[in-house]
């Protein structure tokens, strides 16, 4: 049921959100919910603490990995906080 | 209530609690919504719209084929490492899970001014927003004899996933050892700029165990790889060495399905047993019919902020038919990030609110050197106001150091992820 998961939208700034959070779901998954077993690391556990320190870290060249750290540099700080809030697990 | 608890929810009950407002919640929930072709960035439209509109948007997607066929990954097939089955998904869970109705039939012509499109069933269908995503046509007039050439079966193209995928790899299964299989690739812009690449690597996996003296040649019009060029020469010296003839600058003119006879632009006429003739693409016949392509006739020039045709109010057009912005590939990736962007946008115009004046599309596209290894090239394309287009994020973006067994095991998840995102 991953599709039916996106938050719902009732405000432009809502509806932006959720179109930056979709460029992560080609390889992530809708709204973060990637395929279990499909080999991509997924990313529905962490907390958007957990997410942003993985995310910025991957931009600053301190974390190595194939895809995200090419990805990450070409996201603005702003917009990977946004994308961490987003998809984080709330507490 | 939380987000579990929500799920629940049928899919009809999802749009009362919609906090849209008054009027522009209305439009939005009484906009017909037609998405023609049920590809990458078509399928993905279609539940995105539904997505981004807390379900409420009427869409129809238009689709020929009973199931969706991936390109990507489509060259495992040709190479017979793979079969049909492991890149066949389903268009069920677009109307089951997202209420989308599919329609299993083609769009024969779009009327712009009375806003219909005609269906080779002979129906007619009335939108307020249409979303053409039809992929390429390949020009087969580019080049002499190969319309004959392929009606006779003698040349295969193998550039839209489906039964000539399968009777291509039957092709070179069939050939002699010590026979050549030739790949044209036809002047960038072509769908998927690494794939005759890619292509060249699983026909030569495959003759390296099964007809070592055969050969892969490559005639390539362009001046050099156009995609992981040294990746794929580093490739080709270690991995296969002496079964790929890579010729650079070849422009394939002429075919002669008798001889199976291959005519080169300035070089002498080349024989192979195997031809995989890749001509000149355009957009999607119906893209090009509807007078939608308004770049050289060929491709279709969008506003990138809600991909609406500069020719025709309304039609928005997705994915490989576009004119595309600096360093923007023709990928399926890039086809359903396409989709999500002028989703969002029709949502917001049909709420009457500002489309959004800073998407972002990013790009990861991986390439299978052997039946285990890939390559990768990601972007990050970010919206520049200023000049009205996406451009790449310096800094960003790159290609793998080397062919990598795990980035090969990525490449699957990528594939079973992107399929659920665009289908499920």
């Amino acid at each position: 049921m991953s599709g039916l998961s996106i938050a719902q939208i009732s405000n432009p700034s809502q509806l932006y959100k959720s179109g930056l959070v979709a460029t992560c779901a080609n390889c992530h998954g809708t709204n973060g919910n990637g395929v279990v077993g499909a080999s991509i690391p997924l990313i529905n556990t962490f907390t958007s603490e957990q997410m942003l320190t993985q995310l910025q870290a991957y931009k600053n060249g301190s974390r190595e990995g194939t895809i995200m750290p090419q990805l990450a540099k070409g996201y603005t700080d702003e917009q990977l906080e946004t994308i961490a809030l987003q998809l984080g697990k709330k507490r | 209530m939380n987000r579990r608890h929500f799920l629940g929810q049928s899919v009809a009950g999802l749009g009362l609690l919609a906090g849209f407002s008054g009027q522009a919640r209305a439009n939005l929930q009484k906009a017909e919504i037609l998405v023609i072709g049920g590809g990458y960035g078509g399928a993905t439209a279609a539940k995105y719209l539904r997505l981004f509109s807390n379900n409420t948007a009427r869409v129809t997607l238009i689709e020929p084929n009973a199931a969706f066929l991936s390109c990507p990954l489509s060259n495992l097939v040709v190479g017979g490492s793979r079969t049909m089955a492991d890149i066949t998904s389903s268009y069920d869970n677009l109307s089951k899970r997202h209420g989308v109705k599919v329609i299993q039939d083609s769009v024969v012509s779009i009327d712009p001014d009375k806003k219909t499109a005609k269906l080779a069933s002979g129906k007619i269908l009335s939108y307020d927003k249409a979303v053409v995503s039809p992929g390429v046509s390949l020009i087969m007039s580019s080049i002499e004899g190969l319309a004959q050439a392929n009606k006779e079966g003698v040349t295969l193209q193998a550039w839209k996933a489906g039964s000539e995928t399968v009777t291509l790899h039957k092709q070179l299964a069939a050939m002699r050892d010590g026979g050549v299989f030739a790949i044209s690739i036809p002047e960038a812009p072509y769908r998927c700029p690494p794939g005759p690449y890619e292509r060249a690597c699983q026909v030569a996996n495959y003759l390296k165990q099964h007809k070592p003296k055969s050969k892969v040649l490559i005639l390539d019009a362009n001046q050099d790889v156009t995609s992981k060029g040294a990746l794929f020469k580093k490739v080709w010296a270690e991995q296969y060495p002496g079964l790929i003839d890579y010729r650079p600058r070849n422009n394939v003119i002429a075919v002669d399905a008798k001889t199976k006879t291959l005519k080169v632009e300035v070089e002498d006429d080349v024989k192979a047993d195997v031809l995989n003739i890749l001509p000149a693409m355009s957009a999607g016949a119906i893209a090009v019919n509807t007078g939608l392509a308004n770049s050289n006739g060929r491709w279709v020039n969008v506003n990138y902020l809600n991909f609406e045709s500069t020719a025709q109010k309304d039609i928005h057009v997705l994915g490989d038919s576009i004119q595309v912005a600096p360093a923007m590939p023709k990928s399926g990736h890039m086809a359903n990030q396409h989709a999500k962007v002028a989703a969002a946008a029709i949502v917001a115009e049909l709420s009457g609110w500002e489309v959004n004046p800073a998407p972002v599309l990013t790009n990861t596209c991986y390439s299978f050197v052997n039946e285990r290894q890939t390559i990768h090239v990601a972007s990050v394309h970010q919206y520049t106001p200023e000049k009205k287009t996406f451009e790449p994020v310096h800094g960003a973006g790159g290609l793998s150091p080397a062919p990598s067994t795990l980035e090969g095991i990525y490449a699957w998840g990528w594939a079973h992820n992107i399929w659920a995102d665009s289908l499920a």
